[in-house]
């Protein structure tokens, strides 16, 4: 190999110009001496780069997003939801300070895992946790009180802004649920009328948001804009894929019956 | 005895629960998470929630926490022991469960402690109970039936010798009693480690109470020879008092009462004063330019030098030390302990103080944030130093944003629902910037077409009706109502000095409502909080009038009175409402944030102390220095050696 180089330089070479022939010749000479450690060193070099550049595909394809967060106001049951999606039993459940992860089968036919995340309500701490794992976020599961949301829906719709807004200035967008919890109290609003009363509170929080003072170290990224700018807000405005479903957590007959979260583990095998 | 005790993960799941009551104890548990552990009052270990007392342990290792609920009237003293117990206990037993990092094996595995824990229960109960009561002495049994009844008696001239003596003695005896009586019952006390203590203790004093009784003596006996001496020195000068009569005080050193000695006015030539040497003109000048005033330098590099020269010695010394202590830091996990973190929190806390966080908030902060990491393992290639600095970032973060944020244009669109005019008011000590951020957010209403009326209730300050005046013309000038479709965009309701304020208030927002403005920003006087009658008026103001948005408005240059002020107004308007709940300060306003460059401590100081929100930030004296907080900026720059 190194042979046929030298000769293919060497007509080359005689193409390009006398000034050039000597310098070739003297390297073609270097080549020659120091051959098969030169060669091997740059075969290695290619080698390192060629596993460098899979491996950084194959991480950013596989781990990167295979979480799924579970997110929503305090009392909304997440942390019970996760405990049913994981093992369908009941247990109970107190607010949560940190973050709980584990592995769940969904039961499609690939079979295939995903890292269920509960993440912690309480307005403190809820920012903070998003933050962290929202990179890794292949969709989002927002958990809505039902019964509760009467009272509820402004605190609601500025935390579903906020999520928006931050999944929105992702990469990989991801896909999104609302997930209607605690349909077994009577006074429970349905699904469509969440999603109807959640646009229109969205459609004046995205004035009001944009129309605050700018932050204290005025980052020039102006807050990104919901939906159409002239018409009614509305969630198939979003680039995001956004669903409602409903669900109980807590089941029908109390704490021993099985939760009613057929809608939720559908979705969450049809994403995966 | 005990209404419940639970053990829960961190992440929320109840992982075994006593309840001895049959009241659910998930309620008295989250109001003790989230007042406490959400808010980083970490600092002391128990809680009262109505009628409960709840104390708690934290478990960072295995990220549980452990919560004991009783009555509390109750005041058991074994439940300290019995919640370290358990911990040591649960932990023990179940060691493979907690470890792992998937909660999967906290949901699958069963917990089942119920005989372990009614076991140390009873231990915790009858450990309590084995102290009997002392029995009290009888008459037979005392002193004074020992003494005989003659040296009772009273006698003239030699009593107070006499009298002296006995107390001595007596004293004497009954510490010496005391002592005896005190070491009686922990003999008697089972094997059980504080008696095992006391025992210990017991033999420690014991050798030095014949030391106490020595010295007891020769003091005595001190005494006694002193006071002989004492008396006959005075009885010798008493005697030549009483021959002479009084003599006139000498003082050595005071000078004579003349008045020619007392004059030392130079003569002055016709009443002309002297020429003062040249010398002094150039001193009053100084050695810098004229006239001109020159800049300020910013002083920073000074203040960085003189901070780093101590350090510097310090940092030499612990170097070798500090490397060895790294590499052990770096390889295999190591759980962290409070005297690691003792140095890293300390320095921490005067960081904080340096930053201008008031005192006693910095000591509860790094208290709260070394009960957080107490017993957490630390993983590979972490050291204390930057577990701790993140810890303590995260609280700070968590403690600048303690509830929903107050979205201003969203509450007056609703009140603008219901056709009546959404009250603002701004309170705070004098010459903070009230009227000048009310200025300010009234532009910002403008901007957003909402009509604004400024309702003056400062009728105390000079010129306070005039200054608002001047913004009220300069704000019409820039939002005109023919732009507006002729309507008045901003007014300004007064009603000269020295009315009730309380009154002022309440016609302006009557106004308001007739008239169909959209926001009342009402102004009031500043005034000290230790100042309780204009406290009382204040108090009175919110009470009447009901304002939807109670603003607290505090420069960002006070210290450690910040905590002073807002606890002081807090109280006030507590104490004076008449409501169930009473309306407390809603939101804060930090003014004169362009003076601090990056001691932006007292940001933390006031949301820690009213656990409210910080509205708006005033950066500067014109319309558009108005801004909202942006929690990571400020916390980067605290953090920022």
């Amino acid at each position: 190999m190194a042979s046929a180089d030298s000769r293919r330089m060497g007509n080359d070479g005689g193409g390009a110009g006398g000034a050039f022939q000597p310098y070739l010749d003297s390297l073609r000479q270097e080549l020659q001496q120091r051959d098969p450690t030169l060669v091997s060193v740059v075969v290695a070099l290619l080698a390192v780069l060629l596993t460098l550049v899979i491996w950084k595909f194959i991480r950013s394809r596989r781990s990167s997003q295979r979480a799924v967060l579970l997110v929503g106001l305090c009392d909304s049951g997440k942390t019970l939801l996760f405990v049913r999606l994981l093992t369908g039993l009941y247990r109970d459940t107190q607010t949560s300070i940190t973050d709980s992860s584990a592995l769940y089968r969904v039961n499609n036919s690939r079979g295939s895992n995903l890292t269920l995340i509960d993440l912690p309500g309480h307005e403190s701490l809820r920012l903070q946790f998003l933050e962290r794992f929202k990179a890794s976020a292949r969709a989002v599961v927002f958990v809505v009180d039902s019964a509760a949301f009467q009272r509820e829906v402004k605190d609601v719709a500025e935390f579903l802004y906020q999520v928006l807004i931050d999944s929105m200035s992702l990469k990989n967008a991801p896909s999104f649920l609302i997930v209607c919890n605690k349909q077994d109290i009577t006074m429970a609003k349905s699904a469509k009328l969440i999603q109807q009363q959640l646009e229109k509170e969205l459609n004046t929080l995205r004035v009001t948001r944009s129309a605050a003072p700018s932050t204290l170290d005025s980052s020039s990224t102006a807050p990104a804009q919901l939906g159409k700018k002239g018409k009614e807000f509305e969630f198939s405005q979003l680039p995001l894929k956004v669903e409602f479903v409903e669900c109980s957590a807590k089941g029908g007959r109390g704490d021993a019956s099985s939760a009613d979260i057929q809608d939720l583990e559908k979705w969450l095998a049809k994403i995966a | 005895m005990l209404d419940f005790f639970t053990i829960f993960s961190k992440g929320g799941l109840v992982l075994w629960c006593f309840q001895g009551v049959s009241d659910s104890c998930t309620g008295p548990v989250n109001a003790l998470i989230r007042s406490v552990l959400l808010q980083e009052r970490g600092g002391n270990n128990s809680f009262t929630h109505e009628a409960l007392t709840l104390k708690y342990k934290l478990d960072n290792q295995f990220e549980l926490v452990f919560v004991v609920g009783f009555q509390k009237i109750l005041t058991l003293t074994y439940v300290d022991k019995l919640i370290d117990d358990v911990h040591r206990l649960f932990r023990d037993k179940y060691r493979t469960e907690i470890q792992q990092q998937s909660a999967l094996s906290l949901l699958n595995g069963t917990f089942d402690f119920q005989n372990d824990f009614l076991r140390l229960l009873r231990e915790a109960e009858e450990s309590s109970k084995v102290r009997a009561p002392t029995t009290m002495k009888k008459f037979e049994d005392s002193e004074k039936a020992k003494k005989p009844v003659r040296s009772m008696i009273e006698t003239r001239g030699e009593k107070p010798k006499e009298k002296a003596k006995n107390k001595k003695n007596k004293g004497a005896k009954k510490e010496v009693k005391f002592l005896l009586t005190g070491f009686d019952v922990p003999l008697t006390a089972s094997k059980t480690a504080p008696a095992e203590k006391s025992v210990g203790a017991d033999n420690g004093v014991e050798l030095s109470k014949e030391e106490l009784i020595r010295r007891k003596r020769e003091e005595f006996i001190q005494k006694h020879g002193k006071a002989a001496d004492k008396s006959s020195k005075s009885s010798k000068s008493d005697a030549p008092k009483e021959k002479g009569k009084k003599a006139p005080r000498v003082w050595e050193l005071g000078g004579c009462a003349n008045k020619e000695d007392l004059d030392y006015s130079a003569p002055t030539t016709n009443g002309a004063p002297e020429i003062a040497p040249p010398e002094d003109i150039n001193l009053i000048r100084g050695t810098g330019p004229g006239g001109q005033l020159q800049d300020l330098d910013c002083s920073s590099s000074d203040d960085e030098g003189a901070a780093q020269n101590p350090t510097k010695p310090s940092a030499a010394k612990g170097t070798l030390g500090g490397m060895f202590g790294m590499l052990k830091g770096l390889v295999g996990s190591k759980s962290l302990s409070r005297e690691d973190m003792e140095s890293v929190l300390d320095k921490m806390r005067d960081h904080l103080i340096a930053k201008n966080v008031a005192a006693d908030i910095a000591v509860q902060l790094c208290e709260s944030v070394a009960n957080k990491l107490e017993g957490k393992v630390m993983g590979t290639f972490s050291t204390v130093t930057s577990t701790v600095k993140q810890a303590l970032q995260e609280s700070l973060v968590q403690i600048l944003q303690p509830q929903r944020p107050v979205d201003m244009l969203r509450d007056i669109m609703d009140a603008q629902r219901r056709q009546r005019p959404y009250v603002v008011t701004f309170c705070g000590v004098n010459g903070v910037g009230k009227s000048t951020n009310l200025a300010k957010i009234s532009f910002w209403l403008l901007e957003n077409g909402y009509s604004v009326l400024i309702a003056a209730c400062d009728t105390f300050r000079a010129g306070a009706v005039e200054q608002l005046r001047t913004h009220t013309r300069r704000l019409s000038a820039l939002h005109p109502p023919e732009s507006h479709g002729g309507r008045t965009m901003v007014q300004l309701f007064e009603k000269g000095y020295g009315k009730d304020a309380a009154g002022i208030a309440m016609e302006a927002i009557a106004f308001a409502r007739n008239q169909g403005f959209d926001v009342v920003l009402v102004d009031t006087a500043g005034r000290m909080q230790d100042n309780a009658p204009l406290m009382t008026a204040l108090a009175k103001l919110i009470t009447v009038n009901t304002p939807d948005l109670v603003l607290f408005v505090g420069e960002a240059l006070v210290g450690n009175e910040a905590v002073d002020q807002l606890v002081k107004f807090n109280r006030a308007l507590a104490d004076h409402s008449m409501a169930q709940t009473p309306r407390l300060i809603d939101g804060i306003v930090l003014t004169k944030f362009d003076t601090i460059d990056d001691k932006v401590g007292a940001a933390i100081s006031m949301t820690y102390i009213t656990s409210k929100p910080i509205v708006f930030v005033g950066t500067g004296q014109t319309y558009c220095d108005l801004r909202s907080l942006n929690a990571k900026a400020v916390v980067a720059a605290l953090m920022k050696a």
